[in-house]
């Protein structure tokens, strides 16, 4: 057993995916890493800043991405899905499906002439942590002119590279698909979609993101103007019958780093978190809310709104029981950012006919080996253990 | 003399068209220390490392020079390519003369190009007076210690034997389990503890490359990562042992509540492992049960949130609806922690089954009654803005998990730090179980408070993490670095130039310094396997005794030397 070296596919090349396949192949394993997305790192690489240190979010994960990049045993796949995955003795073979990207990520220097050349202004450089950084062209906008192409210097863009189709045989296979949001239009009282200024928070993160467009400005989407208040909303869509039951589990937190951090750029700024339970259980985390508890400038009230909605002369009203008072309240504020749609992703993008086993609640079952937040909704340091503790699974065959 | 082998990149003219590249390449020609310079449509495309690859080897260099773009950019891409030819990346350096110099100076050109030729001078002068570490090579003991046996050591100790690891598996205990073996039903599966860790317990009585000692302390811990020197103190006297790496599992303590709430004055107030007892020998004899959380928790002394209490009281409070006939369970608290969906949906249970839920203040915490035995708890409900008395005869304190002291004492042995309430801190919050200290690790409750669920995952982790140090037979000290071969190299003490003044040690945050008395004197010396290179004693060194052969104070002045120099 000990000296049986496995072949895993890990499903995801987020923190839970890329924390999994370093350690398989720490321990002599090879591993196929297949992510849907240009680049690895999910989610977690896509945040402005990191709670509970406040560094940035990209910094520790570049190292890990850097080495599974690096590492002999890791094939990773971008721009990949597992279209079927099939039992064979005792095995699993899987069909992978690496899309063609216009622009060959090995081969684009970032030099940014497509940009310049392209009459629709499709030919954009990817977020701004992606590593390395590349430019992208969105197809679907795009008016098929190939000037792009053509001032390419080291033709990194063309338009007719075929997907690939790659069968693996693996032994064991990891689930670490991560979480998507899920649309809260359904859910009229939010007003989600209904003004630019009312966003959910990963659409805020990058908003106020410091290597974002507005460089960490604090601004309004719908002018560019300083607001002078943000209203956070806790449990947006989550712990909610409706839509989805569970805690999503990062949201508390993700929001007192979001408004700790705008009172730190923009003081002004009037910060309120509408929040349920304030559920901060790792390590550190309760001081983290303590600063706001202690007078640090964010208030924290406790209560759900009912209704949120744009008002004709500007702003956005929220309406809402201070349950500490028992009052009925009515406020008006510049920005609205929604906490806690977050779903885990594979009911969202399923595997035809090969997925793993779910829970009513869209999460994978102890019937197969999963990490993150497909598991479980967890943080960047639960997804980090439940990856290596998948990864001892994998390697001993065991499951649950 | 040393040989150095520069390439310039041109990268398609982003470089060249604000950078002289051809008069770089004249000037730098002149130098003797520059045996060639190749200047290069672009490094970073498929084909180019092996090209580049073969003028080095074709040259004889021992150091190479790159001028391209940013490590943000694609010098990493390139710097990669080169080492998968082979080349040490160790000996390589770059300049960013892209995003550095050609973009953000576009505009202007001169400037543009005395920051390009600053950063190549700096360079040079490092490749011109670095010199090498030597490394050390250790043998890795192929065996493991785990301290502590209860759910995350277990599950700790059971994956190291069951990946092919001998480990030796402590406890101060007589047998393996720990708390969950008092706990009857342990949330949210509703399992009895005990048959939880059964299969671990069981494995651990019959994988032979599990030795358990009961009633065992840590006398001692000397050494480093791969060959820690153990001396255990147990029933039978010391035994030594010798370790590649350790795991730390040590658990913590449910807080006594000594005057708390009356507790040890009115009878009926009593803990969560008080009411397990009582569910353990029967059921406990009430008409209803009370749970006040945070007992001693998120307050001033103690502002942290024990996780456990919560979904521990959700799962008390149940079993008193369930089990004890016509009796009623409320929780009174202040924040309901049950992240997640599966603890979610225990909450939501709980609320299905009648379990009264009443929010309060920190500022108001409720008040206990009773006279010799607790008869009722007043509350104000922050929700209602009502005050609300609840008759009981049972009083529940959730009290929080606490910090072992013996868990700080050997984290000292061990040379890792605590947090500040006593828990042992991880490394960083994306290596939760790794610690500063190579080849120790750390799980459960130890490091901070979690479920048995949550802290047997962490045992399997620090397994899966000792057993990636532990697989191979030796390791190098230069290798002991997040990022293969990106170690810098390892500080050196000169022992002729140590006055033996203490700073290193008191300043080195990896412990790698120590003072060893010779003679007359005392002089440090460098655990090299700990080093890190930061050149933290470098630089508090009033003698220059500490240095970093690598980045040496000759290559530092050089550099400097030439940073904000006019060149011709």
């Amino acid at each position: 057993m000990a000296d049986h070296k496995k072949t895993v596919l890990v499903v995801g090349g987020g923190v839970a995916g890329i924390s999994a396949a370093l350690d398989l192949a720490a321990g002599g394993h090879r591993v196929h890493l297949v992510e849907r997305g240009h680049d690895l790192g999910g989610q977690v690489a896509r945040l402005d800043k990191f709670y509970p240190t406040d560094h940035c979010a990209f910094c520790p994960l570049w190292t890990e991405i850097r080495r599974c990049k690096e590492d002999e045993s890791i094939t990773v796949h971008t721009l990949s899905r597992v279209e079927t995955l099939e039992p064979r003795e005792g095995k699993h073979q899987a069909l992978v499906v690496e899309s063609a990207p216009v622009v060959e990520p090995s081969l684009c220097i970032n030099c940014g002439r497509c940009e310049t050349a392209c009459p629709k202004g499709v030919a954009k450089p990817i977020w701004e942590h992606a590593y390395p950084p590349v430019y992208l062209i969105d197809r679907d906008r795009c008016g098929d002119c190939r000037a792009c192409a053509d001032v390419c210097p080291t033709k990194a863009i063309a338009f007719d590279r075929e997907q690939r189709k790659i069968e693996l045989d693996v032994d064991e296979v990891i689930w670490a698909a991560g979480f998507d949001e899920v649309s809260l239009a359904p859910m009229k009282e939010y007003g989600w979609g209904t003004h630019p200024d009312i966003l959910t928070s990963l659409e805020f993160e990058a908003w106020k993101a410091e290597a974002g467009e507005n460089r960490g400005k604090i601004l309004r989407r719908s002018d560019r103007a300083v607001p002078r208040s943000i209203a956070f909303i806790q449990c947006a869509g989550a712990r909610d019958l409706r839509l989805l039951p569970h805690c999503s589990a990062v949201c508390c937190m993700h929001a007192l780093k979001q408004a700790q951090w705008v009172k730190r750029r923009t003081p002004e700024v009037d910060c309120v978190i509408l929040y349920t339970d304030l559920r901060t259980v790792g390590r550190d985390y309760y001081e983290y809310a303590l600063r706001d508890f202690n007078g640090n400038g964010v208030r924290l009230v406790r209560g759900r709104p009912s209704m949120i909605y744009p008002l004709p002369g500007g702003g956005i009203a929220v309406r809402y029981e201070d349950t500490p008072t028992g009052k009925r309240e009515i406020r008006k504020f510049d920005m609205v950012v929604l906490n806690g749609n977050l779903q885990s992703a594979l009911p969202l993008r399923p595997v035809p006919g090969a997925g793993p086993e779910l829970t009513g609640e869209g999460f994978v079952t102890a019937a197969s080996v999963s990490c993150g937040f497909v598991m479980e909704p967890a943080d960047v340091t639960e997804s980090a253990i439940q990856a290596s503790s998948a990864a001892l699974r994998s390697i001993l065959g065991t499951k649950g | 003399m040393t040989k150095i082998g520069v390439f310039l990149c041109n990268c398609f003219g982003e470089i060249g068209q604000v950078i002289d590249l051809e008069s770089i390449r004249k000037r730098l020609e002149s130098d003797p220390a520059v045996d060639f310079v190749t200047v290069r449509e672009s490094l970073c495309l498929p084909g180019d490392a092996a090209e580049a690859h073969a003028r080095i080897r074709e040259r004889g260099i021992a150091r190479v020079l790159l001028g391209a773009c940013s490590p943000y950019g694609r010098m990493e891409i390139v710097r990669l390519g080169l080492a998968k030819e082979g080349v040490d990346v160790r000996t390589v350096r770059a300049v960013d003369l892209r995003e550095g110099c050609a973009w953000v100076h576009g505009k202007d050109p001169r400037g543009a190009n005395r920051k390009a030729a600053n950063q190549i001078d700096m360079e040079l002068a490092f490749l011109r007076n670095t010199q090498d570490s030597k490394d050390v090579a250790i043998a890795v003991r192929r065996e493991a210690l785990v301290i502590g046996a209860g759910p995350s050591g277990l599950s700790a100790a059971c994956g190291l034997a069951r990946m092919g690891f001998p480990v030796h598996l402590i406890d101060r205990g007589t047998a393996p389990g720990g708390t969950l073996n008092r706990v009857t039903k342990s949330y949210p599966t509703e399992e009895p503890g005990p048959q939880k860790i059964a299969a671990l317990v069981d494995e651990t009585g019959r994988n032979p490359l599990i030795r358990f000692y009961g009633k065992t302390n840590v006398a001692s811990v000397k050494g480093y990562a791969g060959d820690f020197k153990v001396s255990l103190a147990g029933p039978e006297g010391n035994t030594s042992l010798r370790v590649g790496a350790v795991v730390l599992a040590t658990g913590a303590r449910l807080l006594f509540p000594q005057g708390l709430y009356g507790y040890g004055k009115l009878k009926g107030v009593i803990t969560q492992m008080e009411m397990e007892r009582q569910f353990a020998t029967g059921k406990p004899a009430c008409r209803s049960a009370v749970f006040i959380q945070c007992a001693g928790a998120r307050n001033a002394e103690r502002p942290y949130c024990s996780t456990i209490c919560c979904p521990l009281s959700l799962k008390n409070a149940m079993r008193i609806v369930d089990e004890v006939p016509g009796a009623k369970a409320a929780i009174l608290h202040r924040d309901i922690m049950t992240p997640g969906s599966v603890l979610e949906a225990y909450y939501r249970r709980a609320l299905h089954k009648g379990v009264r839920f009443i929010r309060f203040d920190a500022e108001r915490p409720p008040e206990v009654r009773g006279d010799g035995q607790v008869s009722a708890v007043e509350v104000f409900d922050a929700i209602s803005g009502k005050t609300r008395t609840i008759e009981t005869d049972l009083l529940v304190l959730s009290t929080p998990l606490v910090a072992d002291p013996e868990s700080a004492a050997l984290a000292r042995m061990l040379e890792i730090p605590v947090d500040r309430h006593g828990f042992i801190a991880e490394v960083y919050p994306v290596h939760p179980v790794e610690t500063r200290n190579d080849g120790v690790f750390i799980c459960g409750t130890a490091r901070w408070p979690v479920s048995s669920d949550q802290a047997m995952a962490q045992g399997e982790a620090a397994a899966v993490k000792a057993a990636s140090f532990l697989g191979r037979q030796t390791v190098s000290a230069l290798t002991m670095s997040r990022v293969p071969g990106t170690k810098l190299g390892h500080a050196t003490a000169n022992a002729e130039a140590c006055t033996g003044c203490g700073n290193c040690v008191a300043v080195c945050p990896y412990h790698a310094c120590r003072l060893q008395r010779t003679g007359q004197r005392s002089v440090s010396r460098v655990i090299k396997v700990r080093c890190k290179a930061c050149g933290s004693c470098a630089s508090v060194c009033p003698n220059g005794a500490m240095q970093i052969p690598e980045q040496n104070y000759r290559v530092t002045g050089e550099m400097i030397r030439r940073a904000f120099r006019e060149v011709r």
